[in-house]
């Protein structure tokens, strides 16, 4: 043990004097997570730029008061910091290459969609308000026929809400293609006739009351059939208002974005609906203050990343180099064990992930209030994590003979499971065959497990990461000890 | 016990196909410089590294200290100093740092008098990286030392460094064996070998071709007289037909040995009557080296 100790501080002295050991392992990383922290986010609330284009104008050329009110709604959030834009797509290739870009359209005619849609949408609400009352049995007979003449005017006028008239056709001419499924050729070209064209893709369908509807992937088409004038009446159904949110993929604000974009929209649905106090009144806070801030979430991330290639890279490499120029034969031939070589490496990278954990915590802390501590089982899983990456630095490192192949080799690995492993792109956003490959990797259970105890103090949560890392860190060992070269190097 | 601190027997060692070593036997005695020489590739290092424990040897026996290399490995390497061939240690540790984690490995406390007879103090904060080769040589030394072992193993110490650098660690080497050490030295220089070992074995491709005291080396296959004659027709023929063995050096020039002083005499005083340029010269181990191997070796310990 003694002997392990003298070889550890050897170790960790000469490698506190490599500039670029030092660079690379520590304040690399430390780099990384203030830029990443800037970059995305940051600063005491978290405040997310997103740049806007109104393209909805008043015919003077003055933006809509709808479309104003919902900028300045956006901007009231405290969550976005908007900024307009003339031009998104231009702005956004101006601004490329710097960090995440988030952006939003409101798309031309906002307000006039917004307005009837609400229109079919009260009705619709108040229609069904009145339908409860109807089965209401103290009602009076006056009372009742009022509701019911209400009622019919209400459904009557309601069928012309939220659509279009487009034209008229014969109902006795066209009924016969009036059928499920296909559009008929008669029908088609009757649409035609009068410029408005069915996609090959279209179905009709029998909605209720003589109502048909022919529905593609972009429009809709209603057909109501009229008995009494012998007619069939064709609608369209107006779009609704449309934003569009644009965001980075692998984006860790962007959530947080379209979550407020969408808030501030229910929001607006609910008033111009006018029923005050809905549930639908949309949680803002909720969203802010589960969803973590950009530095909570690239905390354990990049300091599991680096403890992991600080083992996978520089391990690898420093072994390899040690076989070659001659270090490792000269401590080979004195009286010592290949188990006290081992242990001294395996205490140098503990220590290494140690010092770059406080680093990181403190920094983190002064600068974006982070109030991650790093508890006992966090101080277990950083252990765990630090023996088994270099444990696997030492097997790579007993395989391999020139250092040239072993960084290479070192960054084959270690930058893929970087990536995969959920370190700085959550696997939620990944297709589920790489989600796969992430479980598959030991890093993902060490940022798991960090994760969920550092940053979501949530124990039982960490139960399985420890479990698996644990084994693996066992099996690494072991490898590490069969693998080295005590003799015949 | 004998007084053998080294006992090899039948020892081989076998490279996927190639034989490194070949059915060597030899004994190396209590208090003696020992010293092995051969061109490349000889076998010397291999031979070194298992004696040292860290080479397995493909079949043979060894014995240092009177423990088996095979069984007792950590025993021995306690009771052993070791220098490898090109040693390197942690480049960016001080001379004394590099020394002191030795000391801690081997379990001595007497770093600083270690430092003081290698010639290390003066030097003794800087980075290992930073010194000159004659300086890490020296550190390499300080670092076998504080092993405080009466064994030492120096795979070619003095390869590489200049002519005073070399005569320095020739010095302390002597100074070694005055202490009573026993040493175990592999090198490309014969005038090292002369002027250090007590005895030597020349390692030709794996195989001992002789091992005896330096006295009896130079007396079998230097000894007597050497004459060196430079271009002249009449000498050459008369060196040829006079000499007992003629062979020709690294400059072109006709060598020839003469075992029997007195007919040495009665040439060379021909020779001067001729009025013939020659060099006169008593062989030494070099001669006999170039006599066992039938060639020379360069700086590098090329046969030429
Ligand atoms: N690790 C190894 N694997 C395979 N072959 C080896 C190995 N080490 C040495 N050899 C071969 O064994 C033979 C003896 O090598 P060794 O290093 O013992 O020679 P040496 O006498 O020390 O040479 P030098 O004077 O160059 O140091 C050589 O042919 C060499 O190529
Ligand atoms: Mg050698």
């Amino acid at each position: 043990m003694k002997k392990s100790i003298s070889l550890f501080i050897s170790l960790t002295k000469n490698w506190l004097r490599s500039k670029s050991g030092v660079f690379f392992s520590i304040l690399f990383p430390v780099m990384l997570l203030i830029i990443f922290s800037a970059v995305f986010g940051g600063g005491e609330t978290a405040e997310y730029t997103i740049h806007i284009e109104n393209e909805d104008f008043e015919e003077n050329g003055i933006p809509t008061e709808l479309s104003e009110a919902f900028i300045k709604a956006l901007d009231d959030t405290g969550t976005l910091n908007v900024n307009e834009v003339d031009n998104l797509t231009e702005h956004r290739e101006e601004e490329e290459g710097f960090g995440s870009y988030r952006g939003l359209r409101i798309k031309e005619g906002f307000q006039e969609r917004a307005e009837n849609k609400s229109m079919s949408i009260r009705v619709g609400v108040m229609h069904e308000t009145m339908l409860l009352m109807e089965n209401e049995s103290d009602m009076e007979e006056e009372e009742r026929e009022e509701f019911e003449r209400g009622k019919e005017s209400l459904e009557e006028w309601s069928q012309f809400l939220g659509k279009e008239h487009l034209f008229d056709l014969n109902r006795s001419e066209y009924a016969d293609y009036l059928n499920e499924g296909e559009i008929h050729e008669e029908m088609r070209s009757a649409f035609e006739e009068k410029n408005f064209s069915i996609s090959d893709d279209a179905e009709m369908k029998y909605e209720e009351n003589g109502s048909w509807t022919i529905e593609d992937e972009e429009k809709k088409f209603i057909i109501q059939e009229d008995e009494e004038e012998n007619k069939l009446h064709i609608f369209r159904e107006k779009e609704s208002a449309k934003i569009v949110v644009y965001t980075s993929p692998g984006d860790q604000g962007g959530q947080v974005v379209q979550g407020t974009v969408r808030g501030v929209v229910d929001s607006f649905d609910s008033r111009m609906i006018g029923v005050e106090d809905t549930t639908i009144e949309v949680g803002e806070e909720t969203t802010e203050d589960e969803e973590l801030q950009p530095a909570d979430y690239y905390l354990p991330g990049i300091l599991t990343a680096f403890i992991m290639t600080n083992g996978i890279i520089a391990v690898t490499t420093t072994t390899t180099e040690y076989k070659r120029n001659g270090v490792l034969k000269r401590l080979s031939a004195a009286p010592i064990q290949k188990k006290d070589w081992i242990l001294a490496n395996v205490g140098q990278q503990t220590l290494l992930a140690f010092i770059l954990t406080g680093v990181m915590i403190l920094l983190s802390r002064i600068l974006f209030d982070v109030q991650a501590v790093p508890g006992i089982y966090s101080l277990g899983l950083i252990f765990l994590g630090a023996v088994a990456f270099c444990s696997v630095g030492m097997v790579l490192g007993g395989f391999i003979k020139d250092v040239e192949a072993a960084s290479g080799i070192g960054n084959a690995i270690a930058f893929p499971m970087m990536f995969l492993s959920g370190a700085f792109v959550p696997i939620e956003q990944f297709p589920g065959y790489l989600r796969t490959v992430a479980r598959a990797l030991p890093l993902y259970y060490f940022h798991q497990g960090l994760q969920e105890l550092m940053i979501l103090e949530n124990l039982s949560g960490a139960i399985i990461p420890y479990i698996v890392l644990g084994s693996l860190t066992v099996v690494f060992l072991i490898a590490a000890i069969k693998v080295t070269d005590w003799k015949d190097m | 016990m004998s007084d053998n601190v080294i006992d090899v027997e039948g020892l081989t060692k076998l490279y996927d196909g190639t034989t490194a070593v070949d059915n060597i036997s030899f004994s190396v005695r209590e208090g003696e410089i020992f010293s092995m020489v051969g061109p490349n590739g000889a076998g010397k290092t291999t031979t070194v590294e298992i004696l040292e424990c860290i080479r397995t040897p493909t079949s043979g026996n060894a014995e240092v200290l009177g423990h088996d290399v095979m069984k007792d490995e950590d025993r021995i390497k306690e009771k052993i100093g070791v220098m490898p061939q090109n040693f390197n240690t942690f480049e960016r540790l001080s001379a004394e740092e590099n020394i002191r984690l030795m000391a801690d490995l081997y379990g001595s406390k007497n770093v600083e008098e270690v430092m003081k007879m290698v010639g290390v103090t003066d030097f003794k904060d800087k980075k290992f990286s930073e010194l000159s080769g004659g300086m890490q040589t020296k550190v390499g030394i300080g670092m076998t030392l504080i092993s405080n072992a009466d064994l030492l193993f120096l795979d070619e110490p003095t390869t590489g460094l200049d002519p005073h650098a070399r005569r320095e660690t020739w010095k302390l080497i002597k100074r070694l064996k005055r202490t009573g050490k026993t040493v175990f030295l592999t090198t490309h220089y014969m005038e090292e070998v002369e002027e250090l070992s007590d005895r030597a074995a020349v390692l030709i491709d794996g195989r001992i071709e002789v091992i005896d005291s330096i006295e009896n080396l130079i007396r079998d296959y230097g000894g007597g007289i050497k004459v060196v004659v430079r271009k002249d027709e009449k000498a050459v023929e008369l060196v040829k037909e006079k000499s007992d063995e003629v062979f020709k050096n690294e400059s072109g020039e006709l060598v020839g040995i003469f075992d029997n002083k007195k007919r040495a005499r009665k040439a060379l005083v021909t020779l001067f009557q001729m009025d013939c340029d020659v060099e006169v010269k008593e062989a030494g181990m070099e001669d006999a080296f170039i006599r066992l191997t039938g060639g020379k070796l360069d700086e590098e310990g090329e046969l030429v």
